[in-house]
Parts: structure tokens; sequence; C-alpha cells
């Protein structure tokens, strides 16, 4: 399912709908370059879960985790600093998504097999469908720019979902 | 010699004391999974219970896996803290051996099976031998269907324990005739027993020789080819 967030408020929108249909053990890998918007994404899905400390990066801890409640936790992963899948394997994510989580994986596309059952998000930047109102090409960063979001599910966890996926984010469709 | 068994590799968490005299007192919780918050208090409801002050205990034994990576690291962790407080050896022993041994009375191959997740499980075989079992083949790690031409390959009469048999029973029985049935967690009082049988012969190790049996698919270097191609 391809959609169209014309601005960081879209972005927001996008994953605030998605955090509405996610549940316990859903991983959610967050895929795109650098820039593209997958911390972005990180923090309009967990806002919309009732998280109110900010979500920043989570490049050098590896893992963050955020209380949403009694029965559940959102985990932001960031594996970009990691070398081999061994490492990945060691963050032991399907488990923190299993046992009351739902994890946010930014890069996790290049060891998606490694998750089973999940979600993926890829973003990037809308080159086509900018410049209407977006950034000024002097600096990528900062400026509401438009993106593209790819949504692609694997496994079956998330067919019966979605229906409503394509419900909520009419709006944004390509 | 008093030895203090923690037990976290799978969805249980539990605890066990025991020595000469067998287990003497045992603590084993199999729902929630909340391994961190139960273990510190298990442990010293137990001692408490049995009237045992930790620098009673001679030796610390942990379940070092193949398992759940976030109970293990929970219990590792503990069980090496209180060694290296308590300045005592430990003594680690594999699930699959915890989960085989309640079950060295039978004189079918005994195969604890656990759950490794996305349709994966960790398995060995064990047969009988004088005074317990004894692993007959290394411990591998792989879809059911792996575990199934495994038994067929074997066609012995087997008994399949496990959270990982349990979970998996149906998918197990079409492919092979067997039994599912026994223990589904290793126990605290499992560990505690093996656990003496080799402190018995001193066959213990520091804590900083204890490692964890993660038992996964090869490490692989990640192909970050992408992400260095990108500006
Ligand atoms: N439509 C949009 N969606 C998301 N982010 C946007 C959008 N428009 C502009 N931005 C800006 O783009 C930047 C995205 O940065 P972000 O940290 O989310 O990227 P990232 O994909 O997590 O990068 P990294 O790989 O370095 O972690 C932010 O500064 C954000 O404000
Ligand atoms: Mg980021």
């Amino acid at each position: 399912m391809l959609l169209r967030a014309a601005s960081l408020v879209d972005t927001c929108a996008i994953a605030s709908s998605l955090a509405g249909l996610a549940r316990v053990g859903d991983i959610i890998v967050l895929a795109g370059e650098m820039g593209a918007g997958k911390t972005a994404f990180a923090q309009g899905f967990g806002k919309a879960l009732g998280v109110t400390e900010p979500i920043t990066s989570p490049t050098f801890t590896l893992v963050h985790s955020y209380p949403c409640g009694p029965k559940l936790t959102l985990h932001h992963a960031d594996i970009y600093r990691l070398d081999s899948t061994g490492d990945v394997d060691q963050l032991a994510l399907p488990e923190l998504a299993e046992f009351g989580g739902i994890v946010l994986v930014e890069w996790g596309d290049v060891v998606a097999t490694g998750f089973g059952d999940h979600l993926e998000v890829r973003l990037s930047r809308d080159e086509v469908g900018d410049g209407a109102g977006g950034a000024d090409g002097d600096d990528d960063f900062g400026l509401d720019e438009a993106r593209l979001i790819e949504l692609q599910a694997t496994g079956r966890s998330w067919s019966g979902r979605w229906d409503r996926v394509a419900y909520g984010l009419e709006g944004y469709r390509c | 010699m008093l030895i203090l068994g923690i037990e976290s590799a799978t969805q249980q968490v539990g605890v066990s004391i025991g020595g000469h005299e067998g287990v003497i007192a045992t603590f084993e919780v199999a729902r929630g999974r909340r391994h961190a918050e139960i273990l510190a208090p298990a442990i010293q409801f137990v001692c408490r219970q049995a009237d045992i002050e930790l620098t009673d205990l001679g030796c610390i034994a942990v379940d070092v896996g193949p398992g759940l990576f976030t109970g293990m690291r929970v219990g590792l962790a503990a069980a090496k803290a209180l060694a290296q407080a308590l300045k005592i050896p430990m003594i680690g022993i594999s699930s699959l051996d915890l989960l085989a041994f309640p079950c060295r009375h039978t004189d079918r191959v005994v195969v604890p099976v656990i759950d490794a997740r996305k349709g994966e499980v960790f398995w060995a075989m064990y047969r009988q031998v004088p005074g317990g079992v004894q692993q007959v083949g290394a411990p591998t790690v792989g879809p059911i269907d792996d575990l199934v031409a495994d038994l067929l390959a074997r066609s012995q009469d087997a008994l399949c324990v496990g959270d990982g048999a349990d979970r998996y029973r149906d998918e197990i029985l079409d492919g092979f005739h067997c039994e599912i049935s026994g223990p589904v967690h290793p126990s605290p009082a499992a560990l505690v027993q093996l656990a003496h049988s080799r402190a018995l012969r001193e066959e213990w190790v520091r804590p900083g020789e204890i490692e964890p049996i993660y038992l996964r698919a090869p490490d692989a270097q990640i192909n970050w080819a992408t992400r260095e191609s990108r500006p």
C-alpha cells in the first residue's frame, strides 16, 4: 500500500493511525535512508500510544523502552550500528514483542527475515510530488517535505487488519 | 553442600535449594513471564522458608539455555552476581538436559523440544544410562520439519517433552508417531539435583566462565551495502 505524506504532520497522522491498529506482539520495521523520517514516524506512533516522554533516536543505546500502561511497552530500536545478525539476535526483539510489547525497528529491513511476521514501513522522499510547499532545496533537514510511505505486511498477522489499515489511511493513498 | 538453582530459560521462572538430602524448597511461576521482577523475591522467599541464609550456600547452579534470550539473561546475571558476592563456584546446565533428566526412567528415546519462536525449536535426543540420561548427538535448532525428519531417521520409540513439543504437538504427531507428555518447562528442582551430582565431582566453574548457549542460526555479517551506497 503506497501512501503520500505531504508533511511531517501527515507522517505522524499515518503513524498514529497504524498505532491504533497495532497490538502486543507486533514488530514494525522502519525502512528508508538517513533522514527519511523513521524516528519522526516512531514519535508519531508513540504519541498515539500515550508516550509522553520525548522519543529520541536510540542509535547509541540500541533499544529504548516506553511503558504504555500496565500491559503494553513500546520498544524503539535502531540497529544501524550493528554489524552482525548475531548482534541483532541478542537484542531479542521478537521476545520483547511477544511479551507485552510493540517493537519499532529502524533499519530493521536489513535483517527482516529474522523477525517472522511483521509490517514494513518504508519512507522515502517524494521527489516528484515535492516542491509545492516543501523544501527550499538548501537544506533537507527540519523542513516539511513530502514523503512516500509504503506499507508491506509479511506473514498473516496484519492480513486481518488490512481492511482497517486501508480505511484509516484512505486519505493518504496514492 | 547447599546449592541454589536458578532457572529462567523459558516462560517459567523458578528457584530451588537442595543438597545431600535432595531438594529442600522450590518456587516456580509459569505464567506472566516477569522473570526480572520475580527472581530476586523468589530467591529470598525460598531461602527464608527453608531457613537458609545465603551465606550457607556452597554453589549456584543456573540453566544456561538454549531458550529465551531475555529470560536467560536475567537468570544468568542474577546467578553470577550472587556467586561473585558470596565467592562460591557455579555450575551451568543446559535446559535440554534439565528437561530430559526427569524422564530418566523410560527406556524410550527422550527428546526435549524447546520453543525457539518463529516456527523453530531447539531439540536433542537422550537415552537412558545407569543413574540418568545421556545425550546422543548434538543439540540442534531448526524448523519442526527438521525435528520430524530427525525422529523419522532414528525411528525409535520416542518421548517428546518441553514447551516446543507442547506447542507443536499436532505437527510432530502428523509426521511421527510418538508420545508427547512429561515436563513442559525445565525445573529448578532438576537443576539442583543434576548440579549436586556434578558438585560431588567438583565439576564447577568460576562465574566468569559461565556462558549462555544461544544455539542460533550462524552469525552473519549484515549486508550494509545499501547503507553505504546511500548519500
Ligand atoms: N513528511 C515528513 N515526514 C517525516 N519527516 C519529515 C517530513 N518532512 C520533514 N521531515 C523531517 O525529516 C527529518 C527526519 O529525520 P528522522 O530522524 O526522523 O530520520 P531517520 O529516518 O530516523 O534517520 P536515521 O536513519 O538517521 O535515524 C526530521 O527532521 C523531520 O522533521
Ligand atoms: Mg532515526
